[in-house]
């Protein structure tokens, strides 16, 4: 039997996708709640940053609508990990209650068949507020805008949210390992609040950390500084692509040995 | 009430969660990053203002005040909206209505034994390194007495907001929407993302009605300030003990006019 | 006929944690750790040959689960050899996925949210079944089962034979060579019980389709299997017909009579008489267990009437419950 083609793999998403949303439309009181949940977590986030601004007029060099042309592009990034690999959360629960077995069975990829199994529609909501706050900010900044400036915001998007599905999928993944890894994706997720903030205030040492070890700087930093300030693109914004794409893979085979070692240990 | 069932529960709840004692190393790992990330921030921040204090508070008070924040939250936060709604969803709930223990009081003491863990594996440690690196910052006397006294508060009024809220799941069957909307207004109301010193003037009154800032705000006063005046420390435990009260009432009676409801729905 | 399934000595060994007990063992465990071998499965060797339903029996904590995770490839054994469908399991997790299906009790690996016939077709796109392929088996599953009224509903509101039942036509949906069933009537009422039983023995009649069916109910058993595999403690008991399965400790019988006066006393009588065997007595009947090897039931029953005035008798054979009971309990000889 040959290998399985991407088309194969979108099919299925597809069908998988559209009678999920059928489904989600029959729950509409959660669907409607859980939309204004994430509207509030949104408004939220963007209050503590107003009200930040409010007794500080710039950080660190960076003056309002810059941290919030950051802000807007972090959002907008963290938009598919919301909304397509949302099932990394359930992923403990079903390490620990032994129904994770299930994925096991299938003649498809297993990290496929997991991920495909949960939309989360709200992630939407999220990318329309992060969207509308990027292009104000955009608006007030002045900043050019041509189709190679659009081409470039869209890659480098796109990069962003390939760091971010990264750290999240191997936060996930060490459940196979340790019982208890609500914590360490808690964490993870906290690291998103993190990127909004320029690298440029870390110390060195953090930096290099922040950059190498640990690369929140990449979901939101590195890579929004080609459109932000197109004139001092550090060399790392613009390999941050290769940077995500390996990330993504290494995060994606820790996620599969994961799930061979798990049966290895039987449930 | 049982003492002695209570306490059952609660050694019972401790020894589980050692099992998941990667758990609690992650925890550790994650305040002290958040240490640097939030560090550098405000330094970043302080920076740019050029004075010592901003709003009554110095570079170490905030710092001191965001970090014990987190690490109280670490180990206030027991998921018992997230719980409920999962009990409520899956119909367990009927299993644990069976219990020969009020719901509330056996939720509240099944966590009691993840609190104690966590305050001493996440909250003390992270307590002592602060106190340390901070060199003397945190004034140790009387305060940590009424910081205790004010903690226990604390948790009481946040248990009684998370058992209200997740109350509310018998109605919605939209878990993940309530508990994040709880989350998002305990965090920012009560002051454990941005101390509530800084919160604009109209915002912070406001606030100040309201009980989430017992939860957080409240404690932390009290352990930095180090010579408090006798009313001033007298009113903060005075609105704390009052919010207790309320929440309590409020949180029992809820509780009971919602039970109803399902016993007449039959579940 | 061929092999579906060889396997030849494979033994399968785990590391664990050994846990303290109490709050201060939990503590101690925070900061060391001491690990035990355990082997889970101990040179097991069997084959099975295509279209055979094998029940595979043993106590739990057997190594049952385990040996199927091997078969199903998703789990390496230790050391041995394993072939199923001439293919190395573990090595081609995906394609051996394709010729088998799997029923894992009373989790379902259908789509929660989704009515059946909506996992049906996800199932047909990711198994590549052709559209004729597809409608013939829906059809054969209607002249088996009355499914219409379960197509069209949501999985999550099925009743949880429903449920099983949907689980068991998902898994035989693509043909497969193999169909693992790991305890299919767990938790049934009686009628869901034989009505899947039913259907099970109807699709491996109709389609050739190989059975692998662990289960602790042993009406799963005596209703579908011809041949048994027991093992205990990762090692294998049994491995054979089920009519050699009643003969496996001698051909025991249990021979009942009713006669006039105390029981109790009568039985006690007996005893003396018929040392060898065991006798017991209640309210209505003595029982005497023969063992064939030693005297026919017949020559006993003779040897009694001499003695007492029989009113009337009853002949047990052993139920297969009874053997599989006295090997868990008592081992092999």
């Amino acid at each position: 039997m040959k290998r399985k083609s991407l088309g194969f793999y979108f099919r299925i998403y597809r069908k998988i996708l559209a009678q999920d949303l059928k489904s989600k439309m029959s729950y509409r009181a959660d669907f409607i709640i859980s939309t204004i949940g994430m509207i509030f977590t949104n408004i939220a986030g963007f209050v503590s940053f107003w009200i930040l601004f409010q007794n500080f007029p710039s950080i660190n060099g960076w003056g309002y609508y810059e941290m919030l042309f950051l802000y807007g592009f972090s959002l907008v990034s963290l938009t598919p990990v919301q909304c397509f690999f949302d099932n990394n959360w359930a992923l403990r629960n079903q390490v620990y209650s032994g129904d994770f077995i299930k994925y096991c069975f299938r003649p498809i990829n297993m990290f496929f068949y997991f991920q495909s199994e949960v939309f989360d529609i709200k992630g939407l909501g999220q990318f329309a507020f992060g969207l509308g706050t990027l292009i104000y900010s955009w608006n007030k900044l002045g900043l050019e805008f041509s189709p190679l400036m659009l081409l470039k915001m869209i890659v480098f998007l796109i990069t962003a949210s390939l760091i971010m599905i990264a750290l999240q999928n191997a936060a996930a993944a060490t459940c196979f390992w340790i019982q208890n890894s609500f914590f360490v994706l808690d964490l993870v997720t906290k690291f998103k609040d993190y990127a909004r903030y320029p690298i440029t205030i870390f110390s060195p040492v953090f930096r290099f950390i922040f950059t190498f070890v640990i690369p929140i700087a990449f979901i939101a930093y590195y890579p929004s500084l080609v459109v932000l300030r197109p004139d001092e693109v550090p060399i790392l914004s613009w390999i941050s692509p290769i940077v995500a794409l390996v990330f993504f893979f290494l995060s994606y085979k820790l996620w599969m040995r994961g799930a061979m070692k798990y049966n290895g240990t039987g449930a | 009430m049982n003492i002695k069932r209570c306490l059952t529960l609660t050694r019972a709840g401790i020894i589980e969660s050692l099992q998941f004692r990667l758990g609690a190393l992650v925890v550790v790992a994650g305040n002290l990053l958040y240490l640097v990330v939030i560090y550098h921030l405000w330094q970043a921040i302080f920076a740019s203002v050029g004075t010592e204090t901003v709003n009554g508070m110095t570079f170490t008070d905030t710092l001191i005040y965001l970090v014990l924040a987190t690490a109280l939250f670490n180990f206030m936060e027991m998921y018992v909206v997230w719980e409920m709604g999962h009990a409520i969803q899956t119909g367990e709930i009927t299993i644990q209505l069976l219990k020969p223990m009020k719901y509330r009081s056996y939720m509240f003491w099944s966590y009691s034994g993840t609190a104690v863990t966590q305050f001493f594996f996440t909250f003390l440690p992270t307590f002592i390194i602060v106190a340390i690196v901070t060199n003397g910052a945190i004034p140790l006397g009387l305060n940590l007495l009424f910081f205790v006294i004010s903690v226990m508060l604390a948790i009481s009024i946040n248990y009684s907001i998370d058992f209200l809220t997740g109350t509310i799941c018998l109605y919605t069957e939209s878990t993940w929407g309530i508990n994040i909307m709880k989350q998002v207004i305990v965090l920012l109301m009560s002051g454990a993302t941005i101390p509530l010193a800084f919160f604009p003037e109209p915002l912070k009154t406001i606030v100040n009605y309201l009980p989430f800032q017992s939860i957080y705000n409240a404690p932390l006063s009290v352990l930095l300030d180090g010579n408090p005046e006798p009313a001033k420390l007298l009113t903060t435990l005075g609105i704390q003990l009052f919010w207790c009260v309320v929440m309590n009432i409020a949180s029992r009676l809820f509780w009971k006019l919602s039970l109803k409801r399902i016993t007449v729905n039959g579940g | 006929m061929s092999n579906i399934i060889e396997i030849k000595n494979i033994t399968k060994e785990f590391k664990v944690l050994n846990r303290r007990e109490g709050l201060k063992g939990s503590l101690k465990d925070l900061f060391s750790r001491d690990y035990k071998i355990v082997r889970a499965v101990d040179n097991i060797s069997m084959n099975i040959e295509q279209g055979e339903i094998v029940g595979y029996l043993g106590p739990n904590g057997a190594g049952k689960s385990t040996t199927i995770k091997m078969m199903t490839g998703i789990l390496e054994p230790t050391s041995g050899e394993i072939l199923v469908n001439d293919y190395v399991p573990y090595k081609n997790r995906t394609r051996n996925a394709q010729n088998i299906g799997v029923v894992f009790g009373q989790r379902t690996q259908l789509w929660w949210a989704l009515p059946l016939v909506e996992s049906f077709k996800i199932l047909k796109d990711i198994y590549g079944v052709s559209d004729k392929d597809y409608n013939d088996m829906i059809e054969l599953y209607q002249s088996l089962v009355d499914i219409e009224p379960l197509l069209h509903k949501p999985v999550r509101q099925m009743s949880l034979g429903q449920r099983t039942l949907s689980d068991i036509l998902a898994a035989f949906l693509h043909n497969p060579k193999i169909v693992f069933l790991d305890e299919p009537t767990i938790g049934l009422d009686v009628s869901m019980k034989s009505k899947i039983r039913t259907l099970i023995h109807a699709l491996n009649k109709e389609k050739n389709t190989t059975v692998i069916l662990t289960t602790h109910d042993m009406g799963d058993v005596d209703a579908l299997c011809r041949r048994i595999v027991i093992i205990d403690k990762g090692k294998m008991l049994y491995d054979n017909d089920i009519e050699h399965l009643k003969g496996f400790f001698g051909y025991y019988r249990t021979l009942k009579i009713r006669v006039g006066g105390d029981l109790k006393q009568t039985a006690e009588k007996i005893r003396a008489q018929l040392p060898e065997f065991s006798v017991s007595a209640d309210d209505e009947w003595i029982s005497i267990l023969v063992d064939e090897a030693k005297s026919k039931v017949m020559d006993v029953l003779s040897q009694l009437q001499k003695s007492y005035k029989i009113r009337d008798m009853q002949l047990e054979e052993i139920s297969t419950e009874e053997v599989i009971k006295k090997i868990y309990e008592e081992g092999v000889k």
